[in-house]
């Protein structure tokens, strides 16, 4: 059968961008580690001033979150019960398409049966199952919550670790992608400090799936590099790059896509998709920076060897 | 052009058929409705009523909505007289004498077999744990069993009750009921429920089948609402009463102990000088003056009354039936071994369910579209990029038909999971693409290989990475880690290999 679709002519990278990077690749590493650097340093002093990594919301700090199906003025009743409730955070959820108001989610760190009073004191009538959704979480559960997320997190970062060293089998590469996914983390988080979000049990689910998001573009690139040997070393990591943006730029595409439908109506999606966003958007410089410049440093040191 | 379909392929269309079958059942022609609950000491239930089992027809009429059921049983004239209804389940009719309307709940057969977790279908959901007090493996079964066995007895039906445990060892029980959450649920999962008969300091029968051979429930001649009066502060007041048994052990105690008791005379009659006071949880709830003639005789039938007020007549009774069901209940089952504490209470409602489920459709269906322009733009072919998604679509089905399989309750966690399957199944699916394309030297059979080692690695790290979330924070985000799991898995398996060989199909043309 005759070839139909014409093969894409060799990438030959302009020799231009090849030897500016060829030049410059080193000193490139100097802007993720700016980043990374003036990461640790907001997220220190956030730690020096809250005692704590994030802001947290209820889910982590317990107290009760009270989903109310009623159109109400999130503003006036956070002023309103401000002195009732400790710690009220109000919002009000819309629907997708009329963008009519649906409910107005309350959140406090009192306990489920005094929010439940005072809010039906507020509302005027009972609230149960069928215009209203209540939920509780006691403070010793939370914080030990939030250990075992932060344990869960470390467990997963660790076994990726293991399994990169195993696939790879050498030090510095798989070091390599073990660097750029913990400044995903870093750098994302220090977005989030400076945004002041909130982070609840969801939030920090999202940096979970960040680890395995970021991963895949750092696993292809090592593989085109160290596995592969055809092309100039130039030519492959163009490859790699060519189809680790599209990796990345469509999952951050969808990502912000399903960011803009759910942000006025899932507190939970919104953390989550906003996470991955920033998330997704860091790893575009240590996946074709940080990743890129430290394995071209090694591959080249390397070659001098030989 | 003939498009030669390989195992592979077959594979991923077998496959995806049987997810279609699981998901939507194989198609019947059964009509009926579904009983979604039913109370367990009901007469319907005693009749070998049950939940899940499909109404075809009531009174011989057939019956397939739940329009039907209701014209059907409001033309029935209960109240007085018990009322025949014969309900057809399969080819068994069941049939009842009842005064009341039947205490089942209906719906329609759904369409789907998935399931839906608590945040999104509704329902409640609590996390207890002994209070200041670690508890063993054995604990907490024993923990399980006596609130399961509590709950059962005061007749909530869809309930789920486990242990769980959590990263740091610490041991749960999860209670998840479905659907409206029970008046009392607080009290009967976190209530120690250590029930006290006393007369002055000595203690005479405690709750449980130690003391007590059996408790009158459900039987208007022994237990029910004996009288309302309008209260002092205004609103209604009800008393209840019913009789219990005991066991002779415990009725020879109640023997000795009034023996020696004095008789005070009062205007309504003669009793003893010391009350029988009834003790729940160390709280008096109740006084009963003991009859002089009950002294030093043993006696197994004793009267247990109490009391339930509201605003309105039939809020009292409402609240004086639910406190004697509730002594009933812990009279029936006894105590628990410690004091509980709820470290986390959920109830949810059902109304917002729907429009988050298709707030998350939308969400993902723009979501794919939006990948699906920039695959298009990027490869310039449209084959390729309709497989792609085509494969991605067959891949959140087959997510779904493993977790109806394997009747998994999709919550918003395990919804978040699916998201995040199509987002690595699309990066993988654009990494074979591009190793098809690349490097022509090589046969396509090789480059494959190739793209596979890559996807294997990322498979690897993503499935390592999500095993703690089975155990952090008491499994309950344990959905986004299964669905993830899932959908990675049947990648890795079944989608991928299908879409390489329809790559090499379309590359090879």
């Amino acid at each position: 059968m005759p070839n139909k679709m014409e093969e894409t002519p060799k990438q030959e990278i302009p020799t231009k961008i090849g030897n500016w990077h060829d030049r410059n690749y080193k000193l490139m590493l100097l802007i993720p580690l700016g980043l990374l650097v003036a990461s640790i340093i907001i997220i220190s002093s956030f730690y020096a001033t809250h005692g704590d990594f994030f802001n947290k919301d209820i889910s982590l700090t317990g107290g009760t979150s009270a989903t109310i199906y009623d159109k109400e003025n999130a503003e006036q009743l956070k002023v309103d019960l401000a002195d009732k409730l400790e710690g009220i955070h109000t919002r009000e959820i819309y629907d997708l398409v009329t963008r009519e108001q649906k409910a107005i989610i309350i959140q406090t760190k009192a306990d489920g049966e005094t929010t439940k009073k005072v809010l039906e004191e507020y509302f005027g009538h009972e609230l149960n199952e069928e215009n209203s959704s209540f939920e509780f979480t006691g403070s010793s559960l939370s914080e030990s919550f939030q250990k075992q997320l932060l344990i869960a997190i470390l467990i997963a970062f660790f076994f990726m670790a293991i399994v990169v060293f195993i696939i790879f089998r050498t030090a510095i590469p798989s070091a390599a992608v073990i660097i750029s996914a913990f400044a995903d983390i870093v750098m994302t988080l220090a977005l989030v400090d400076i945004f002041g979000m909130q982070m609840s049990t969801a939030g920090i689910v999202a940096f979970l799936m960040l680890i395995g998001y970021s991963v895949d573009t750092d696993i292809l690139l090592t593989t085109r590099l160290l596995k592969r040997d055809e092309g100039s070393l130039n030519n492959r990591i163009m490859g790699a790059f060519k189809t680790g943006t599209t990796m990345t730029l469509t999952s951050l595409l969808a990502v912000t896509v399903a960011l803009f439908v759910v942000s006025s109506f899932s507190v939970i999606l919104t953390q989550i998709f906003t996470v991955l966003v920033i998330g997704l958007a860091f790893d575009l410089v240590n996946t074709w920076i940080t990743n890129v410049s430290i394995l071209k440093w090694y591959v080249e040191h390397k070659e001098k060897k030989r | 052009m003939k498009f030669n379909f390989t195992w592979k392929i077959w594979l991923l269309i077998i496959v995806l058929a049987l997810s279609l079958i699981s998901i939507f059942g194989i198609p019947s022609f059964e009509k009926g409705i579904v009983v979604t609950s039913i109370e367990v000491n009901s007469t319907a239930f005693e009749q070998g009523l049950r939940q899940g089992q499909i109404i075809t027809a009531i009174d011989d009429k057939p019956v397939s909505s739940l329009e039907d059921y209701s014209s059907i049983m409001g033309e029935k004239q209960f109240g007085e007289q018990s009322v025949k209804t014969i309900f057809k389940v399969q080819d068994v009719e069941i049939i009842l004498f009842s005064p009341h309307l039947p205490n089942i709940t209906v719906a329609e057969i759904p369409a789907t077999n998935l399931k839906l977790g608590l945040d999104l279908a509704g329902g409640s959901r609590a996390l207890i744990q002994a209070e200041g007090k670690k508890l063993s493996n054995d604990e907490v079964n024993d923990l399980v069993a006596t609130v399961s066995n509590r709950l059962n007895v005061y007749g909530i039906a869809d309930v789920n009750v486990v242990p769980v445990s959590d990263l740091s060892g610490n041991n749960f029980m999860l209670v998840e009921i479905a659907g409206a959450t029970p008046k009392d649920l607080q009290e009967l999962i976190s209530k120690q429920g250590k029930f006290e008969a006393k007369i002055g300091n000595e203690t005479v029968f405690i709750g449980g089948n130690r003391d007590i051979a059996s408790v009158c429930r459900n039987d208007a001649t022994c237990a029910g609402i004996e009288s309302c009066f309008p209260s002092d502060q205004g609103g209604e007041f009800c008393n209840f009463r019913f009789s219990i048994y005991l066991s002779e052990e415990a009725a020879e105690r109640h023997a000795n102990i009034t023996r020696d008791l004095s008789t005070n005379s009062t205007a309504q009659g003669n009793y003893l000088s010391e009350k029988l006071n009834l003790y729940v949880d160390d709280t008096l709830v109740d006084s009963l003056l003991i009859s002089e003639d009950l002294r030093g005789i043993i006696t197994t039938q004793i009267s247990i009354s109490g009391s339930g007020s509201g605003t309105t007549r039939q809020e009292a009774i409402d609240n004086a039936e639910a406190s004697m069901k509730n002594l009933q209940t812990v009279l029936i089952t006894g105590s628990l071994p410690y004091k509980l504490e709820i470290v986390k209470l959920d109830t949810i409602s059902p109304v917002l369910g729907k429009e988050f489920i298709n707030a998350i459709v939308i969400a993902g269906v723009t979501a794919l579209l939006a990948v699906a322009i920039v695959v298009f733009i990027r490869y310039r072919n449209f084959k390729s990029s309709l497989a792609l998604l085509l494969t991605s679509f067959s891949e959140v089905i087959i997510i779904l038909g493993v977790a109806s399989l394997i009747e998994w309750n999709l919550d918003l966690p395990s919804i978040a999971g699916i998201l995040a399957t199509i987002g690595t199944g699309i990066d993988q699916q654009i990494i074979i693409m591009d190793e098809a394309k690349h490097s022509k030297y090589l046969s396509i059979k090789q480059r494959m290989k190739r793209a596979f080692a890559i996807i294997l690695g990322a498979y690897f790290t993503a499935l390592v990475s999500l095993l703690p979330l089975l155990w952090a924070g008491a499994g309950l985000l344990k959905g986004f880690a299964i669905t993830t799991i899932i959908g990675i898995t049947t990648g890795v398996l079944i989608t991928r290999p299908a879409f390489t060989d329809i790559v090499k199909k379309i590359e090879d043309k």
